[in-house]
């Protein structure tokens, strides 16, 4: 006896009608794409990831900005030789936010930052789908203007993979708005910030490059703060300068997880650290 | 019946006679040390006794299932053995409790244990920098770790003081979520509960030796390496480096203590897990895993500079050896090779060589490297009469070197599985017409021939591990 329409088909019927011609300025629902909010990091998944930074298609996420082919090498920025042009971009994305959620950060900066390239990690899958979605049907409603040409999304494990897509030194800003907390001690390698990551965030940041959090959590906000002021490539930013950044009220009004928290009345604590320039050699 | 030995090791321990020998073999739970004199010792490792938990102490909260521990009253097995480069001391891994092992070795190759240190996680790789007073440990969850060769004891009383302050400063059990927190209707029931529950004791204790967290991967890592190079400036210290290659394909190179914060680099290119990385005597790396190649790095610039295939090698090695047991193929394309070893030989002539041995192959691939020229090529392929498990290099007079090899007596050559039908009488296999190797021989497979205490299945991921670290498709999502 056929029962009610199950999740995945309802799920598959509304991921169907999204691809006819009218429905390409429709924005997606989220009610579609709802997914466990934790994700093991430690676990293969099924990834795709390019082997190494001058392998990214970066040209099918920001079609706008891909590199003509037929242009001279100098517009092409990473790694000329040897490498597909038609992969290739104008510029270099500088601006990750890692576990970008439904991306509301993304969307509330990409206007703030017309002509920097953004980028929205997330490792659940249908999350992910949900922002490019919306990517999509934004450039699509923009035509006209070009907006959110320079915002785009895609499936990471950034623990493992973060120096697959950035080079050394690429990136002048990285998000990481309400990472998921870990409460057990036993599971705290698995927080996205812990020392030994660190030393990842720092390759791929510029010296002077910023590294945001924010979180609802003292604890964790206690653990990051403590992670990142031990290791000897970051620094905190003073209170004022902090509140001067203007990433840093967008992040805290403009995050889904941050509207939530507001709503239920909870705390926002914000960090956020400079990379610092490598020391010489000993 | 016998079991192979998983790790060699052979030495000159004595600066005064050049042709004595020692050799050192790890078999399951045992390390066999064996002098050119005729002496031989055993040690056994022992399962640590922790002290037995009271009933009434509070314990961890249900959820996670404590093995009731049958197997851990078996020995641990040995998976890893570095000799110092004296030739003082020996740096054993057990496997099954995590522990790392010093001995000192005497000329004669007498082994007396030191220390054990059982380590968080599991050591995958270990190696030893600044001048042999420091362990570099990578583990499988993908941390290294730096720890005294022979702590000191002051150190230990530090700790231990340290330890006991926190103990009193951390006494009551404060939850790290608030009721503000956004959390699932479950998570907030989970909560309450936590706020009942007075007190949680701490599960594991802090390490009770120094330790000191150098770097870390989010995968777990399978081979590390140090090297040092001249700074720029002549008057300028050495530059110092240490690799670490994963299970997901990265090989980092970071700066060496005290900047092992630092990452310089990765050497990117290989499409499954790295299991192996080499530096040749003029400085380039190698490495090898999962994949067809073996990679040549200018790893100072991240650079890829050749590839070379194992595959092929060992596909014409089955052609051309038609009798070895190899597991059941489609086609030649679906053959896996996994890199179980690379080894560098000094050479006096300019252009380096290194012995590679893959997992369940019988044989040994030489290769010349020329990276300059980029044309490392094949030199020659050794047939074995097993399955190579571990090798070691014996310098035996100017430049030239006994290669000792472990063989796999007990499974059929070319199967990681099957059993032997008949029995060899072959556990070392020596390269290189040598008189002196044969005698060494002889005697390692009698001292061997004993029953194995150890379980199986644990050693079996001794042996044949190294293939089992492809990813699978169709993980979780």
């Amino acid at each position: 006896m056929p029962g009610a329409p199950s999740k995945r088909q309802k799920r598959e019927q509304y991921k169907e009608s999204l691809g006819k011609d009218d429905q390409s300025g429709a924005l997606p629902k989220k009610k579609f794409y709802r997914q466990r909010a934790h994700a093991n990091p430690f676990s293969d998944h099924s990834l795709t990831y390019p082997k190494s930074p001058s392998d990214m298609d970066w040209a099918s996420y920001y079609p706008a900005y891909a590199a003509k082919v037929d242009e001279s090498e100098a517009t092409v920025t990473q790694a000329p030789k040897e490498e597909d042009a038609s992969k290739q971009i104008t510029r270099p994305v500088e601006i990750a936010d890692i576990g970008c959620g439904y991306g509301g950060l993304l969307f509330a900066l990409a206007p703030k930052f017309p002509d920097t390239l953004l980028v929205g990690m997330e490792i659940r899958i249908s999350v992910c789908e949900f922002v490019q979605e919306k990517i999509r049907a934004l450039r699509h409603q923009n035509l006209a203007t070009g907006a959110y040409q320079n915002v785009t999304c895609l499936r990471a494990n950034t623990m493992k993979f973060l120096p697959n897509f950035f080079a050394k030194a690429q990136l002048a800003k990285i998000f990481l708005c309400f990472p998921d907390p870990h409460f057990k001690a036993r599971k705290h390698k698995a927080r996205i910030v812990s020392t030994t990551l660190n030393s990842e965030y720092a390759y791929v940041l510029k010296p002077g490059g910023i590294v945001y959090t924010i979180t609802d959590v003292e604890d964790l906000h206690n653990w990051m703060v403590e992670h990142f002021v031990a290791h000897p490539s970051f620094k905190r930013l003073g209170e004022e300068e902090q509140e001067q950044d203007v990433c840093v009220e967008v992040m805290r009004t403009e995050t889904e997880e941050g509207k939530k928290v507001g709503r239920n009345g909870g705390q926002k604590f914000v960090a956020c650290f400079r990379r610092m320039e490598d020391p010489p050699w000993p | 019946m016998a079991v192979p030995f998983q790790c060699v090791q052979a030495c000159r321990p004595d600066p005064q006679d050049h042709s004595s020998w020692v050799l050192l073999a790890a078999s399951g739970p045992r390390i066999y040390s064996c002098h050119s004199s005729g002496a031989t010792s055993v040690w056994s490792s022992q399962k640590i006794s922790e002290p037995p938990v009271h009933a009434d102490e509070p314990q961890e909260p249900p959820g996670k299932k404590v093995k009731l521990s049958k197997q851990a009253e078996e020995p641990p097995n040995v998976s890893k053995l570095v000799v110092t480069s004296d030739y003082q001391h020996l740096v054993a891994v057990t496997a099954e409790d995590k522990c790392l092992r010093v001995f000192r070795l005497d000329l004669t190759g007498r082994l007396e244990p030191l220390s054990e240190r059982p380590m968080p996680k599991r050591p995958c790789a270990v190696t030893l920098i600044e001048n042999d007073a420091t362990i570099l440990c990578a583990d499988k969850f993908g941390d290294v770790y730096a720890l005294p060769l022979v702590p000191s004891p002051t150190d230990a009383d530090d700790i231990f003081v340290a330890a006991q302050e926190k103990k009193e400063t951390s006494a009551s059990f404060v939850p790290t979520a608030t009721p503000l927190t956004v959390h699932s209707g479950r998570n907030r029931k989970a909560l309450e509960d936590q706020l009942k529950q007075k007190l949680q004791p701490k599960t594991k204790g802090p390490l009770k030796f120094k330790h000191d967290l150098l770097l870390g991967h989010v995968s777990m890592l399978t081979d590390i390496l140090y090297a040092e190079i001249a700074g720029e400036k002549a008057e300028a210290k050495p530059r110092t480096y240490i690799f670490t290659a994963d299970r997901d394909e990265h090989i980092r190179i970071s700066r060496g203590p005290p900047q092992s914060h630092i990452i310089e680099g990765f050497c990117q290119g290989h499409r499954e897990f790295v299991s192996k990385l080499c530096l040749t005597g003029s400085g380039d790396l190698i490495s090898g895993g999962g994949d067809d190649d073996l990679i040549v790095w200018d790893w100072l610039n991240s650079r890829m500079l050749e590839k070379i295939s194992i595959k092929q090698p060992v596909l014409d090695f089955f052609k051309a050896h038609p009798q070895h047991a190899r597991p059941p193929q489609e086609s030649e394309g679906d053959l896996k090779v996994a890199v179980s070893g690379i080894w560098a030989i000094p050479s006096s002539s300019s252009r380096d060589s290194v012995l590679v041995t893959c997992e369940g192959v019988p044989a040994l691939f030489l290769f010349k490297i020329d990276s300059e020229k980029k044309v490392s090529s094949l030199q020659q392929t050794l047939p074995l009469v097993g399955n190579p498990l571990d090798l070691t290099l014996l310098e035996s007079g100017q430049s030239t070197e006994v290669i000792i090899v472990s063989i796999d007596h007990t499974r059929e050559p070319g199967s990681t599985t099957m059993l032997r039908q008949k029995e060899v009488n072959v556990i070392l296999e020596q390269l290189n017409d040598q008189a002196q190797g044969d005698g060494l021989l002889g005697r390692e497979v009698e001292v061997a021939n004993a029953e194995n205490p150890g379980k199986q299945a644990a050693l079996q991921d001794i042996f044949y591990g190294i293939e089992n670290l492809r990813k699978r498709a169709g993980a979780e999502d």
